[in-house]
């Protein structure tokens, strides 16, 4: 139980530092990266969207 | 597929915000609002956000147009992120204080390490907003910024609660592992995110499916470990040798008020007769020091020739 319990906060920690090193790759490419882990969709466009960022399909 | 899709994006988001209000109830229910407070704080303010985000998708934009919508909807969901995410702080930093409170000298000197760390984190947040690169999004880029540092100080936290948790008294079915391991997993999905963010430009995405089962599982951990019965804190037995015992033992004489000691200048007038008349007495017996006259009883004033009030 330890040693699964372990493991997994440690592979949570190193996808954390993995991810981390992608974001700048990723924030260069895009001007929105403000995230949260909600249910919610995430925006992902800039604001005034012409479509709405596809707002009316979900 | 879409339908589909969009109606369990729905789905998801009312049951996230009903976890939440679970989680707030179970807060409440099992009296641990004053231990927890950031917590409740963090799931009113999701309630709250998800409830206005539902409201807008579903009110605004049949009246308003998607366009419209979408603005409302994305100045929402940004300011309740930068809001959650110093929220969040908040929780680690209650997570931490709680979970050192056996050791006062580790809680105290953790807690100054943490506020640096925290006000670090900001300034560099707000520093790297100001470049300018981040032309016309100052806010958005901020949050971006204190999001990853926020992110990666909850990871520090829950790896020290993981493989400290012995010396603290704990078992993973503590209260303070569980939610030390939800805000873990929402870090770490929160990087996955932000790095996933940039090659998925749609807010219509089947992404947001993963995403919305993972926030609804962690509310879903946090309801469980209030739900059940929490098993007392350990007695912590740690050897002699313990490097927690002996860093907390330095730890706590820091923090402690210093004595003041007089290393020279000083005249015997300030001493009172009686303290002058035990040093006579005790340099009278004072064996010889190497390389220092051994002082003579002359040297000090016999107290008879002396008032108290002059002394004083």
């Amino acid at each position: 139980m330890k040693t699964i319990v372990r493991s997994f906060v440690v592979v949570l920690a190193l996808t954390g530092a993995i991810a981390t090193t992608a974001i700048p790759a990723a924030s260069a490419k895009t001007s929105v990266s403000a995230v949260k882990t909600s249910a919610m969709p995430q925006p992902r466009c800039p604001l005034n969207s012409p479509d709405g960022c596809g707002m009316n399909q979900w | 597929m879409r339908l589909v899709s969009g109606n369990l994006v729905r789905l998801l988001g009312y049951t996230e915000v009903f976890l939440c209000i679970v989680g707030l109830g179970l807060l409440v229910a099992r009296k641990q609002w004053r231990d927890y407070s950031w917590l409740g704080t963090f799931l009113g303010i999701r309630a709250g956000s998800s409830l206005l985000l539902i409201g807008i998708h579903q009110i605004v934009s049949p009246l308003f147009g998607a366009r419209a919508a979408y603005n409302y909807y994305a100045c929402v969901y940004w300011a309740t992120a930068a809001i959650e995410s110093v929220v969040t702080l908040m929780i680690v930093y209650s997570v931490f204080k709680l979970a050192m409170a056996p050791l006062k000298g580790l809680q105290t000197l953790g807690m100054l390490v943490f506020k640096w760390a925290a006000g670090i984190s900001v300034a560099v947040a707000l520093g790297n907003a100001f470049t300018p690169n981040s032309a016309g999004s100052y806010l958005l880029t901020a949050i971006s910024q204190l999001q990853r540092t926020q992110s990666i100080l909850t990871l520090c936290l829950l790896l020290f609660v993981t493989f400290a948790i012995r010396p603290m008294g704990l078992s993973y079915s503590s209260r303070i592992f569980g939610v030390g391991l939800g805000l873990g997993i929402m870090s770490t999905t929160d990087l996955v995110q932000s790095a996933w963010t940039a090659y998925h430009q749609s807010i219509n995405s089947t992404y947001n499916l993963i995403f919305g089962v993972v926030s609804c599982s962690i509310f879903m951990l946090w309801n469980v470990y209030f739900a059940l019965p929490e098993p007392k804190r350990r007695i912590i037995v740690l050897p002699t040798t313990s490097p927690f015992l002996r860093w907390n033992q330095i730890s706590q004489a820091l923090g402690d008020e210093p004595g003041f000691v007089a290393v020279g200048g000083v005249p015997p007038e300030v001493f009172a007769p009686a303290e002058l008349e035990i040093m006579r007495r005790a340099s009278a017996k004072m064996p010889a020091a190497a390389g220092f006259p051994m002082p003579k009883v002359t040297d000090f004033p016999a107290s008879a020739k002396r008032a108290a009030s002059s002394a004083i």
